[in-house]
């Protein structure tokens, strides 16, 4: 989101420059009265749309859904970039990294196949999620490679890791 | 721009955005008046008329200032937050003045950090007053290298640094990009 919303601001800030200049441009052809000024269309246009017409409608129709789906999308929670460490003196794990990283040691287990983990702060403390794909009996196994790797980690993880173990699907 | 700025601005633009859509839509589908009245009003007709050329050139101030509004959205969208750039002025004892490039101090720090092992990379960055910096620092680690090692190396870096520069760090943070497999 943290992208998006910097590629976004970049557009704005292009359509506001373009579309500013294209205003300003159009404003001076009118006022020196030269025929070619877009301004002259621009008020053709508006005095002869009305707010009932169908495209209005569908405009304004889009600038709302537009709208609505921009302030749910700031507005609910986004997953942190950085997860704390235990001590509090400044120091951080990028958390895309710190996922895959425990994914790679999830995979070691020798039954896991594929293996997906998310990590979520809960105040202090790290709370790890796997969605792994092999033999569900191997649980422990992935949870034991997952605390080794955190305590390497020197990770604030002491509560219960959830593993999700799904198993293989067999072709025939 | 910083994450939260673009978040703010995001959030206000969208509810400028629905209040809009929400307006124009009621007083399309006729639950508010004036749906039958064109998008251009006569009050602003009469304005535009009455004023030619004055009103055009009105407008052409307003483009401008649209536009500059974008490129200033554009340069700040374009620069990284808060970065403390230009030349670090120190005042000396007598008359004199030390005056060091931003780059060149960041840049020496970035290279003390590289001299630990297992540190692949590191960028660091200075914000805030010159007597007392926030240090901004972002590793990238080899999988095989030793977290405690790398933060007692990292730390002593930074007061070499602050030694060097004359000045006490307000802040340290530090973010540790780790690599999944090793080399």
């Amino acid at each position: 989101m943290r992208t998006v919303n910097r590629i976004a601001t970049l557009l704005l800030a292009v359509a506001l420059l373009a579309g500013g200049t294209l205003v300003a441009v159009g404003a001076l052809l009118a006022a020196a009265g030269h025929p070619g000024s877009p301004v002259r269309r621009w008020y053709a246009t508006l005095t002869t749309t009305h707010w009932q017409d169908a495209p209005v409608r569908a405009v304004a129709a889009g600038v709302t859904l537009l709208g609505v789906v921009a302030l749910v999308a700031q507005l609910r929670r986004w997953r942190p970039v950085r997860l704390r460490l235990a001590e509090n003196d400044g120091w951080h794990w990028h958390r895309r990294s710190v996922e895959r990283r425990l994914a790679r040691a999830a995979r070691t287990v020798p039954s896991v196949r594929r293996a997906r983990v998310r990590v979520r702060p809960h105040g202090d403390m790290w709370r790890p999620r796997v969605t792994a794909t092999g033999d569900p009996e191997a649980r422990a196994d992935v949870e034991f490679a997952l605390r080794r790797e955190l305590d390497r980690l020197a990770a604030p993880c002491r509560g219960p890791i959830e593993v999700r173990l799904l198993p293989t699907r067999r072709t025939t | 721009m910083s994450n939260a700025a673009h978040r703010l601005l995001w959030t206000v633009l969208a509810l400028l955005l629905v209040a809009a859509g929400g307006v124009a839509s009621a007083v399309g589908l006729g639950w508010l008046p004036g749906g039958g009245a064109p998008l251009l009003g006569a009050g602003p007709v009469t304005w535009w008329q009455a004023g030619t050329p004055w009103s055009a050139l009105a407008v052409a101030v307003g483009g401008v200032l649209l536009a500059l509004l974008g490129q200033r959205l554009l340069a700040a969208g374009l620069r990284a937050p808060g970065r403390l750039a230009g030349t670090l002025t120190h005042p000396g004892n007598g008359g004199g003045r030390t005056r060091v490039a931003c780059e060149v101090l960041t840049g020496a720090l970035e290279r003390d950090l590289l001299r630990a092992q297992g540190v692949h990379r590191a960028r660091v960055l200075l914000t805030g007053p010159v007597g007392q910096p926030d240090v901004w620092v972002e590793v990238r680690l080899a999988a095989s290298a030793d977290l405690g090692t790398t933060r007692a190396h990292v730390d002593a870096a930074v007061r070499r640094f602050a030694a060097t520069l004359g000045c006490r760090p307000a802040h340290l943070d530090v973010t540790a990009v780790v690599d999944a497999a090793p080399h």
